[in-house]
């Protein structure tokens, strides 16, 4: 099921995501592949990338919070989707970074353990 | 190394190679290096728990994990678990402050005497002061902080890289079944790092003359460039990040260990 109207580039998180990557690497990030794992992972989720930044955080009067419980049920999510992606472990892993940077790029602060 | 250079090499490293173990007598040294270092009325609330990291059950490492010290942990081989126990000012009532006493450290040329402590220092400044927890607290965390610190200076001395977390201070003491009246101060995570030592060059830090001042507020100390240039020499004041090739070596972390970019 997708729940997801648009081409995936063209939402606001995808954006910054790019716009992050660029800026942290000082290169134009390659967005194909990074864009089709996100699409992978939404469609598993149900909900578009929008969507799934703004389940992470909430607005305080202080201003932005991340919410601890949403962090954590995406990053159980994001281990789900790992073990979906056909391939070697290494592809996996990959695949799973991608949408971990996607949040980190949105200001989700996220880790992977550590492999290789 | 000199101590000026261990001073300058000092980063906060947050790539450990995960594989290669640390010496048992590298920890020793860190250990007696803390052990060593300048604490109030002698009390010595520094403690420490040793963890080798691949020892501790999966399910303990899991519970020590913050969101932001989850990678590390993981990485470092060897956590070092700092705790201010709170209970020894009352269990020791002043007596290795007669220690000092005895060894000439303090002399009664500037007022000091074991009756002095007895009648004074401990029942009408060091007790009550335990009473007063909020101030007690900051004061012996302060304390131990300074010994954390001479611990994270020696594993760079010794060739290692170190970096201190803030960790879950309750479900620290609960993992590792501490007593009561110890809490949880930070842990230093220690291992061979598995980024340059330069790692990506020595930490911005704010102007010099914000920060000290000269005889009243605000009267800046003044940086003399003479001094810098010695410190440089001496390899205290390092060159700035980011160094040239920080990002490409970041890249090359992130491939080895399939970390997020």
């Amino acid at each position: 099921m997708t729940t997801v109207p648009q081409d995936i580039a063209e939402y606001e998180t995808v954006r910054q995501w790019a716009k992050g990557l660029a800026e942290q690497w000082g290169e134009t990030p390659e967005m194909v592949q990074r864009c089709a794992t996100l699409q992978s992972f939404v469609e598993l989720v149900g909900k578009d990338p929008d969507t799934i930044i703004a389940d992470c955080t909430r607005e305080v009067e202080s201003g932005k919070r991340i919410r601890i419980k949403a962090r954590r049920e995406y990053s159980a999510k994001i281990e789900e989707f790992q073990l979906t992606v056909e391939g070697e472990p290494r592809k996996q892993s990959k695949a799973a970074n991608y949408v971990r940077s996607f949040f980190i790029h949105n200001g989700i602060f996220m880790q992977a353990g550590v492999s290789g | 190394m000199e101590f000026k250079e261990v001073v300058g090499t000092r980063r906060s490293i947050r790539f450990f190679d995960p594989d290669k173990p640390v010496e048992r007598d590298k920890i020793q040294v860190i250990l007696e290096t803390a052990r060593l270092a300048s604490c109030a009325v002698n009390a010595h609330w520094l403690r420490a728990v040793v963890v080798e990291r691949d020892k501790l059950p999966p399910e303990k490492l899991q519970m020590l994990k913050t969101p932001v010290a989850a990678l590390a942990l993981d990485m470092a081989p060897v956590h070092i678990y700092f705790f201010v126990d709170l209970g020894v000012v009352n269990r020791i009532k002043g007596s290795r402050l007669k220690e000092l006493v005895d060894t000439g450290a303090l002399a009664p040329t500037h007022g000091w005497s074991h009756k002095f402590v007895d009648d004074f220092v401990y029942p009408q400044i060091l007790e009550p002061m335990t009473k007063n927890l909020e101030g007690y607290i900051a004061a012996a965390c302060a304390d131990a902080g300074g010994a954390a610190q001479n611990a994270l200076l020696a594993a760079f001395d010794e060739g290692l890289g170190a970096c201190l977390n803030t960790p879950n201070p309750m479900l620290t003491k609960q993992v590792f079944g501490v007593p009561d009246d110890w809490i949880s101060l930070w842990v230093l995570l220690v291992g061979y790092p598995a980024e340059s030592k330069e790692a990506g060059g020595q930490r911005p830090r704010p102007d010099f003359e914000e920060l000290y001042f000269d005889g009243e507020y605000p009267k800046p100390f003044k940086r003399d460039p003479a001094v810098v240039e010695r410190l440089k020499a001496a390899k205290m004041i390092q060159a700035p990040a980011p160094l040239p090739g920080r990002t490409e070596e970041i890249r090359r972390l992130a491939e080895q260990y399939d970390l997020p970019m």
